[in-house]
C-alpha cells in the first residue's frame, strides 16, 4: 500500500507543479518530510475514536459476558447469586435442551445455505441467457433482502402459512396435498420455518452468483458450445468451478447469519411449537429473557459464540486452500 | 448465444416463478393492508373487494398509533447510523490509505466486530444498560447498536476508500494542503457516492433490527419492529392493522433501498466476486 503512493507522489507531483519554483528535488524532499512529521498524529487521529467506539460497544460487553458467565446470575432469585466458577459450564454439558437446539441450528443451517445456493447458481445461470429483465430481476431480489426480517416472519407466520386463510395451504389445498397446519405440526414447522428463511436470503446468493457470472467471458461458454457440451455439463465442468470463489463466500456467510438466526423464526414461531424450531439463539433469549438467568445464558452464549467462531475459521481456512 | 426455442420458453418460465415468489408475499401483504377483516378472512383467497383506509387509520392514531414508535425507530437508526459514519469512515479511509503499524492485526479485529453474533452482546448490553441506567431510552439502544452498525459502516467504506484514486489527494497536499484539510476537501466529495450508499445500508440495518430492541426497549422506547409484533398475540391475529404496519415499517427501507440499488447490490457483492 505505501509503496505505490511513494512513486505515485513522486510521478504526479514531480516537474509540473514545481517546476517554476526551482530546485524541485529539495523541496518536494522537504514537503514530503513535513507531512512525513504529521502523519502519525493524523493517523491517531483517524483511526482512536473508531477503534474506542468498536472496543466499548463490542469488545467489552463480549469480556463482560464471558465474566458473566462464571456467575449465578438468577435475576428472579437473586438470593443464592455468586461466583459459581466453571458450573455453568458444567451445567450446559448436561442440558438436553442445548444440545437438541444445537441440532436443530444445524439442521435449519445445512439445509436453508444448501437451498439457498443451489436456487441461487441455478436462477443466476438461467437469468444470464436472458437478453432482456435482468433489471427487473435484480430489482425483485432485492426486496426480501431490505425487509427486517421480523417483518417476513410475521407476514410468512400470518397471511403465508396460516392454516384456514393462509396462501401456502390455499395452494397445497388446490394441489391435493391438503390442509396443514404449517407452523403449529411439530413435524412440519421446522421445514416452514427453512422455507421462510430460505425465502429471504437466496436473492443474496443470486445477486453474488449473478454478479459473479458476469465476469466469466461468454467465450468460455461459448467455446465450450462449439466443443458440443451440453447445459448440464457445461454448468458442472464450467461455470460450477468458475464460481467456486463465489460459492465459499456465499457459503460463509449464509451459514453464520443462518447459525444466528432468531427474528424471523421467533416471529413466525416464537420456537414452538413446543421446541420444535427452538434455535440455539431462541433458547438462549428464553433462558436470558424470559427465566432472568443471566449467568446460565451468558454461559450458553459464550458457547455459541465459540462455535460460530470455529465454524467460520474452519470456512475461512478452506477458503484459503481453495484459492 | 444462439438459444433453441425450447430452452429459452423453459428459461423464461423458471425466472418468472421465481419472480412471483419473490414478489407476491410482498404484494399479497400490501393488498391484504387495504382489506376489511370480512375480506380478509374470505376463502379462497380473493382479490376482489372494496379497498380501505381503515387499517392505516387504525395504526396511525388512536390506542393502537404506531406514530410514536415510528418516530422512535427514525431517532434511534438515525443517530446511530450518524454517529457510526462519523467515526467509521476516518478510520476505515486509515485502513484503506495511511501506514499503519498495527494494519493488519486491526483490520482483522474490525473483521471480527463484524461477525459477532448479537446473541453475544444483547446479554451484557442488557446488564450494563441497567447498571447506567439506560434500559429503555433512546441513548441506550442508540448506543448499543453502534456495536453493529460501527462494524458494518467500516468495513463497507473500506472498500469505497480503495477504490479511489490517490493522486488528486497528493497534488493537494502539495498544494500545502494538510491532511485533513486533503481529507475534508478531496477525498470526502470524491466519496459521496459511496457515503451515501453506505449511509442507506447501515440505516436499513439499524431500521430493521429487532433482538436488541426487544431486549433493551421497553413502554418509552419501542421501536416498530417490536411494536408491530404486538399485533399478534396468542388469541387473534389483528391481520388489518399488522399488514398496514409491516407496509409502513417495510416503506423507508424499500424506497431508500431501490433509491440506492446499485450500490446496495454493488456493496452486498464487494469482495466476493473480486
Amino acid at each position: 500500500m505505501t509503496r505505490p503512493e511513494t512513486q505515485l507522489r513522486n510521478v504526479t507531483v514531480g516537474p509540473d507543479q514545481h517546476a517554476s519554483t526551482g530546485d524541485p528535488g529539495r523541496r518536494l524532499r522537504a514537503r514530503l518530510s513535513a507531512t512525513f512529521d504529521r502523519e502519525r498524529p493524523f493517523a491517531a487521529l483517524m483511526v482512536v475514536p473508531g477503534i474506542v467506539v468498536l472496543a466499548l460497544t463490542t469488545t467489552l460487553p463480549l469480556l463482560y459476558l464471558v465474566g458473566t458467565s462464571l456467575f449465578r446470575y438468577d435475576l428472579t432469585a437473586p438470593a443464592g447469586n455468586g461466583f459459581i466458577g466453571f458450573d455453568n459450564y458444567v451445567r450446559l454439558a448436561s442440558d438436553e435442551r442445548f444440545w437438541d437446539s444445537l441440532r436443530l441450528s444445524a439442521v435449519f443451517t445445512a439445509s436453508t445455505v444448501i437451498l439457498q445456493v443451489s436456487i441461487g447458481i441455478g436462477l443466476a445461470v438461467l437469468v444470464e441467457r436472458m437478453s432482456r429483465g435482468r433489471a427487473l430481476v435484480r430489482m425483485a431480489a432485492l426486496l426480501p433482502i431490505l425487509l427486517a426480517p421480523v417483518v417476513v416472519g410475521l407476514i410468512w407466520r400470518s397471511l403465508m402459512l396460516t392454516p384456514d386463510f393462509g396462501i401456502v395451504n390455499y395452494l397445497s389445498t388446490v394441489l391435493g396435498l391438503g390442509s396443514r397446519n404449517w407452523l403449529g405440526d411439530p413435524s412440519l414447522a421446522l421445514g416452514s420455518v427453512v422455507v421462510m428463511h430460505t425465502w429471504q436470503w437466496t436473492p443474496f446468493a443470486y445477486l453474488i452468483f449473478s454478479a459473479s457470472l458476469a465476469t466469466v467471458p461468454r467465450e468460455i461458454l461459448e467455446a465450450a458450445e462449439v466443443d458440443g457440451a451440453n447445459a448440464w455439463q457445461r454448468f458442472w465442468t464450467i461455470v460450477v468451478p468458475l464460481l467456486r470463489p463465489a460459492i465459499v463466500v456465499v457459503v460463509i456467510f449464509r451459514t453464520v447469519v443462518a447459525l444466528s438466526a432468531f427474528d424471523a423464526v421467533y416471529a413466525a414461531t416464537g420456537g414452538g411449537p413446543g421446541t420444535a424450531t427452538e434455535l440455539v439463539d431462541i433458547y438462549i433469549f428464553r433462558v436470558s429473557f424470559q427465566q432472568l438467568s443471566l449467568g446460565y445464558g451468558s454461559a450458553l452464549a459464550v458457547a455459541m459464540l465459540v462455535i460460530t467462531l470455529a465454524v467460520t475459521l474452519v470456512f475461512l481456512k478452506m477458503r484459503r486452500a481453495a484459492a | 448465444m444462439k438459444v433453441q426455442r425450447g430452452v429459452w420458453i423453459v428459461t423464461v418460465i423458471a425466472v418468472v416463478l421465481f419472480l412471483t415468489v419473490w414478489v407476491f408475499p410482498i404484494v399479497w401483504t400490501l393488498v391484504t393492508s387495504v382489506k376489511l377483516p370480512k375480506d380478509v378472512f374470505t376463502y379462497p383467497p380473493s382479490l376482489i373487494f372494496e379497498p380501505t383506509s381503515a387499517n392505516y387509520e387504525q395504526v396511525t392514531a388512536g390506542r393502537r398509533s404506531l406514530v410514536g414508535d415510528l418516530w422512535t425507530s427514525v431517532v434511534i437508526a438515525g443517530s446511530t447510523t450518524l454517529l457510526a459514519m462519523l467515526v467509521g469512515l476516518p478510520l476505515a479511509y486509515a485502513f484503506a490509505r495511511l501506514r499503519l503499524r498495527w494494519r493488519n492485526v486491526l483490520g482483522v479485529y474490525t473483521l471480527f466486530t463484524y461477525l459477532i453474533p448479537r446473541i453475544g452482546l444483547v446479554l451484557p448490553h442488557f446488564v450494563i444498560l441497567r447498571w447506567l441506567n439506560l434500559t429503555d431510552t433512546h441513548l441506550g439502544l442508540t448506543l448499543v447498536y453502534l456495536s453493529f452498525t460501527l462494524p458494518l459502516a467500516i468495513w463497507l467504506m473500506v472498500s469505497y476508500c480503495e477504490d479511489l484514486p490517490a493522486e488528486l489527494e497528493e497534488a493537494a497536499r502539495i498544494d500545502r494542503a494538510t491532511r485533513l484539510q486533503a481529507f475534508w476537501r478531496i477525498v470526502l466529495p470524491q466519496l459521496r457516492g459511496g457515503l451515501a450508499a453506505t449511509t442507506i445500508f447501515v440505516f436499513i440495518t439499524a431500521w430493521n433490527e429487532f433482538l436488541f430492541a426487544l431486549a433493551l426497549g421497553g413502554q418509552n422506547v419501542r421501536p416498530v419492529t417490536v411494536a408491530m409484533y404486538n399485533f399478534i398475540s396468542v388469541e387473534q391475529t389483528l391481520w388489518g392493522p399488522l399488514t398496514a404496519a409491516a407496509v409502513i415499517a417495510m416503506l423507508p427501507v424499500v424506497v431508500l433501498g431501490l433509491l440506492a440499488q446499485k450500490q446496495i447490490v454493488a456493496g452486498l457483492t464487494a469482495g466476493s466476486v473480486k
